[in-house]
């Protein structure tokens, strides 16, 4: 059947009557297709920005107030790196001046640590300077710019383990704020943010590709085990939804791991 | 018109003749203003640009998209296609913006859901045929596939770049 949609006019170039072109239906399992390799981890402000849709969240409950000891291991501190900057996205939705501040001063920290310091210190002092204003649109592009000019500067270094370990601590940090907040506050619609079993897979796969020496001690154990275990529990049920005990079940594991990170 | 398409929203769009800098780095754009320093400009990719440059219009007004600094980028052949894997979240809305580098290049850009069938999207079709955008709003938290293809309009391979925002 031949379907066409005419929708009014919004813009100045006007309404037309189109086709998307391409096929109708793609074999994903077809060995010809070409994945493009680089893959992009959602940052916690576009899961966060879904949430709101459904009402005001208790994010200021979630901004993250811990110090950090550093030691040597760079894939910890690789993995702290990528939770700061998660801690800062997360103080940016509770418009929190204070903590966002802190996160800032932390990234540049961490930043040198892993010997990347000069390229984030523009973006790190910027967020200090713009959270003080209260610009937070400035501040959420600047977080951004921090994890990827720091993911960039780490290519650049042939520094590729630590790349995946920073998207990692981003997205566990993201990932856990999320789950506190719907432990909070359950509703079936909002439980579906955690259907994201296909990404765990791939943060998993990714992990497990890293070199020994980069996941070497009890630590990196923990997060083997604790991906393996929201694998199993990030999957919806045939509405969408992620049960509110599945939904506890996530919180407490990924605080667990971030408690580990922070403490090792 | 073919039977096997869906519905969708097509717009055409004049791409502006000059980028803002103060949308895409507002922070630079600001930082500058204040100190009457000049504003350090990285290498710029011509392509990206172009991409950049499209999205321009969506990114201001009461509701803008959010653009990430992450994108993709590689080369493809005439009749290739080429797949990005992604993790939409309900609710929210992403807008895909794809340019190659001929001006003759003429591109497709559809989203696919976890299983494989083509998703509806808005297409925003620009008065050049290198750059081309899509606007998809995801029923369901999961995993998708956007889908770049390269016509077989021209002989040679394209560099080309993607960017996305959501909303």
């Amino acid at each position: 059947m031949i379907k066409y949609c005419l929708i009014g006019a919004l813009l100045a170039g006007g309404l037309q009557t189109g086709f998307a072109q391409g096929p109708e239906r793609i074999n994903l399992s077809d060995p010809n297709l070409v994945v493009v390799d680089d893959s992009v981890i959602p940052i916690p402000l576009e899961i966060f920005a879904s949430l709101d849709k459904l009402g005001a969240q208790n994010w200021a409950s979630q901004v993250g107030k811990r110090d950090i000891v550093l030691d040597t291991n760079r894939s910890r501190t690789a993995m702290l790196f990528g939770l700061i900057v998660s801690d800062g996205f997360i103080a940016v939705q509770a418009e929190d001046k204070e903590g966002v501040k802190r996160m800032g001063r932390e990234v540049l920290r961490l930043a040198s640590t892993l010997g990347i310091g000069s390229s984030v210190e523009g973006h790190a002092n910027s967020i200090i300077t713009h959270a003080g204003h209260g610009e937070w649109d400035v501040v959420r592009k600047e977080l951004d710019r921090t994890r990827q000019t720091a993911v960039n500067q780490m290519k650049e270094m042939r520094d590729e383990d630590l790349v995946d370990l920073v998207s990692l601590g981003g997205w566990l940090g993201g990932t856990q704020a999320l789950a506190a907040v719907l432990r909070e506050n359950y509703t079936t619609e909002g439980s579906d943010l955690l259907n994201q079993i296909d990404l765990v897979k791939q943060l998993k796969t990714d992990f497990n590709s890293l070199p020994k020496r980069a996941r070497r001690g009890e630590l990196f154990s923990q997060v083997e085990k604790t991906l393996t275990h929201l694998e199993s529990l990030m999957i919806s049920d045939s509405s969408g939804a992620i049960s509110e005990g599945k939904v506890i079940e996530i919180s407490l594991s990924t605080r667990n791991l971030v408690n580990a990170i922070y403490e090792s | 018109m073919r039977a096997d398409l869906n519905p969708i929203l097509l717009v055409t769009r004049t791409l502006p003749l000059v980028l803002t800098l103060s949308v895409l780095d507002p922070v630079s754009a600001q930082d500058a203003e204040k100190s009457g320093s000049p504003v350090v400009v990285e290498e710029i990719d011509p392509i990206k640009l172009a991409a950049q440059r499209a999205a321009l219009s969506d990114l201001t007004g009461e509701t803008p998209f959010i653009l990430r600094e992450s994108g993709w980028s590689g080369t493809i052949k005439p009749g290739e296609a080429r797949l990005v894997q992604m993790q939409f979240f309900r609710r929210n809305e992403y807008q895909f913006w794809l340019a190659m580098g001929n001006r003759k290049a003429e591109l497709n850009l559809n989203v696919y859901d976890g299983e494989g069938q083509k998703v509806d999207s808005d297409v925003i079709v620009y008065d050049e045929t290198n750059v081309a955008s899509t606007r998809v709003r995801p029923e369901l938290t999961g995993v998708y596939y956007v889908r770049i293809s390269l016509k077989t309009t021209i002989d040679e391979p394209q560099k080309w770049s993607m960017i996305y925002a959501y909303r």
